[in-house]
């Protein structure tokens, strides 16, 4: 059995006809990942046992005529940021090597009543931290298209796993691009919900007004899906947004016809590399074809977007990753000349180099002489962004670019220059700024192979639309 | 702003960080190249702009009712021995 070829819904149908039994698909998925993530690395830790056990429950329920929900036996990956309960969390931090939580992430509680089944916790850079998975504390991941090459990041874990057909589907989440980027990089679906639509309860926190889960999957289908199980209001969550959830599945067969969708014409960066551009140009044609407006739309304060996220991001950071201090969670180190001295001492071997980096960005960016300078200045540039795309949305529907200006880069290539991997992420990051949902869908692959992934960006919560135009283009694609 | 191996100190004292003496050079070129990079907003008049400190406009202030609920979980937090042992908290000005 090849996991690759089934998308959630196939799976759950085949279960339903009784053409697989869920404990054979989930043993064929430790036994393909106990081939694959040799060379992949997208685990840290797995969930064989409790897997297995579940997987023989939905089968005895199916057996049984019992109803069964709309994942029963679903294998679902999670990035190693989220709470689960009684299995390590670490976000691919040594500081939390040996936590292990003792409640579970809203999000993935919603996954679980829907009957998916829990594989294990995949890796990422280092507390969400980087753009390629390099940053980890553990091991490098490595795109299943080419393994010399980076899957993307943060979530690089979760999207390796389901591109290398090791999971059905992932959960990830997005604070600048990490769903989005290598959902692009290892082509497959991976959508960032509008800010404050999935529940954070039980997410470690990077950004807090930047972070939001999101889904990996194969399908557009199946991203709607998951995401109408793990939208919604939670009150564990004092930023989760009290707005109803559309029935995804239903909105995204709507006809597309009369949509309009703005491409920004401050997006065509010098760095854009020309096969994704004649991809995206491709792209903008199939819309065309749907019968969508196309029109060029202006964001002009793009530019100083990465500058804004990068003063933003490391502030909030700083503070949130203050707690990790050697009292609570994980490793401790020192002590004997005191408290203060086990704090530097437990944080100084706990952190690696990119989060130290941050975490000193954003204490420079929030001290005293330099807050208006810099944080608070940042703030202000984030209403001129958030502004642009209130305008944007006043004409068009939805806003189409690529989603990174590159495929996959090499392992190693950018890991000593912080800034140029900073500037990878120039499309995806006004997102997270103006609080949009987007989403990235795989669009063909280059010359060499790798895939190419263009991003919608909609309207607050129109993840319905969002998802509509990407499930026409999905067909639309396949066709040419 | 050139950031110096001295202005990294200080502020790895802030965050309570402490940095290798051989790391020192290497994050001070670094963070002087990245805040170097972002001072490109200082090319953005901003006078007139007021700071996104909620991203979404016209959400509620979400507070629950002051009340005892039992939550999963809070009763094993404890569980892990090491909770709440610190080591000496009075020892240094």
């Amino acid at each position: 059995m090849n996991l690759k070829e089934f998308s959630a819904e196939k799976l759950v149908a085949s279960y339903q006809r009784k053409d697989l039994s869920v404990t054979e698909v989930v043993s064929g998925v430790f036994q393909e990942i106990e081939v694959t993530d040799k060379r992949v690395h997208a685990f840290l830790t797995l969930c064989k046992d409790t897997a297995l056990e579940d997987a023989r429950r939905v089968d005895a329920k199916i057996a049984a005529g019992e109803e069964i929900g709309p994942l029963a036996g679903v294998p679902v990956a999670i990035k190693d940021n989220m709470a689960l309960r009684d299995v390590p969390t670490t976000c691919a931090s040594r500081v939390l090597e040996g936590y292990v939580p003792p409640y579970t992430a809203t999000a993935v509680e919603r996954l679980r009543a829907a009957g998916a089944l829990i594989i294990g916790k995949t890796n990422m850079d280092e507390f969400a931290m980087g753009s390629s998975t390099e940053n980890s504390g553990y091991f490098v991941t490595r795109n299943p298209h080419n393994l010399e090459c980076v899957p993307g990041g943060s979530s690089g874990g979760s999207a390796a796993a389901v591109a290398a057909g090791m999971s059905v589907i992932a959960l990830g989440s997005d604070t600048g691009g990490s769903i989005r980027t290598p959902a692009s990089f290892c082509g497959v679906v991976g959508m960032k919900p509008t800010y404050g639509r999935v529940s954070r309860y039980g997410l470690v926190a990077y950004a807090s007004s930047l972070d939001q889960i999101g889904p990996f999957t194969k399908t557009v289908r199946d991203c709607a899906l998951v995401s109408s199980i793990i939208c919604g209001f939670d009150p564990y969550d004092s930023t989760s947004a009290d707005v109803a959830v559309e029935p995804f599945l239903q909105e995204i067969e709507k006809p597309l016809k009369g949509v309009r969708i703005g491409v920004p014409k401050e997006y065509f960066v010098p760095g854009l590399d020309s096969q994704v551009k004649e991809r995206f140009e491709q792209c903008v044609r199939v819309y065309e074809g749907l019968g969508c407006t196309m029109e060029e739309i202006s964001l002009p304060h793009t530019e100083y977007a990465i500058a804004a996220y990068y003063l933003i991001a490391t502030a909030e950071a700083s503070s949130n990753l203050a707690r990790y201090d050697g009292v609570r969670y994980g490793v401790r180190k020192g002590g004997d000349a005191g408290l203060a001295d086990m704090y530097r001492k437990t944080r100084m071997a706990g952190f690696g180099k990119e989060v130290k980096r941050r975490i000193l960005l954003g204490t420079y960016a929030l001290s005293a002489g330099y807050y208006d300078a810099y944080y608070l200045k940042a703030m202000k540039v984030r209403t001129l962004i958030r502004q642009d795309f209130e305008k944007a949305f006043e004409r068009v529907d939805l806003i189409l670019t690529p989603t990174c200006p590159t495929v996959a880069f090499r392992i190693g290539e950018k890991v000593d220059d912080p800034l140029s991997m900073y500037l990878s992420d120039i499309f995806t990051i006004t997102c997270n700024l103006a609080g949009l949902p987007g989403i990235s869908i795989p669009a063909g692959k280059n010359s060499a192979g790798m895939p190419i992934g263009i991003q919608l960006l909609g309207n607050h919560f129109q993840e319905g639309r969002v998802l509509q135009a990407a499930h026409h283009f999905e067909k639309a694609f396949l066709l040419q | 702003m050139k950031i110096t191996e001295t202005d990294v100190e200080y502020v790895a004292k802030l965050a309570n960080l402490e940095v290798a003496a051989d790391e020192k050079k290497e994050l001070a070129d670094q963070l002087s190249r990245i805040v170097e990079y972002v001072e490109q907003l200082n090319k953005v008049d901003v006078s007139a702009v007021e700071p996104t400190t909620q991203i979404l406009a016209g959400m509620k202030h979400a507070v629950r009712d002051d009340s005892v609920a039992q939550r999963t979980g809070s009763s094993e937090a404890g569980k892990t021995v090491k909770y709440f042992k610190v080591p000496k908290v009075i020892t240094e000005r």
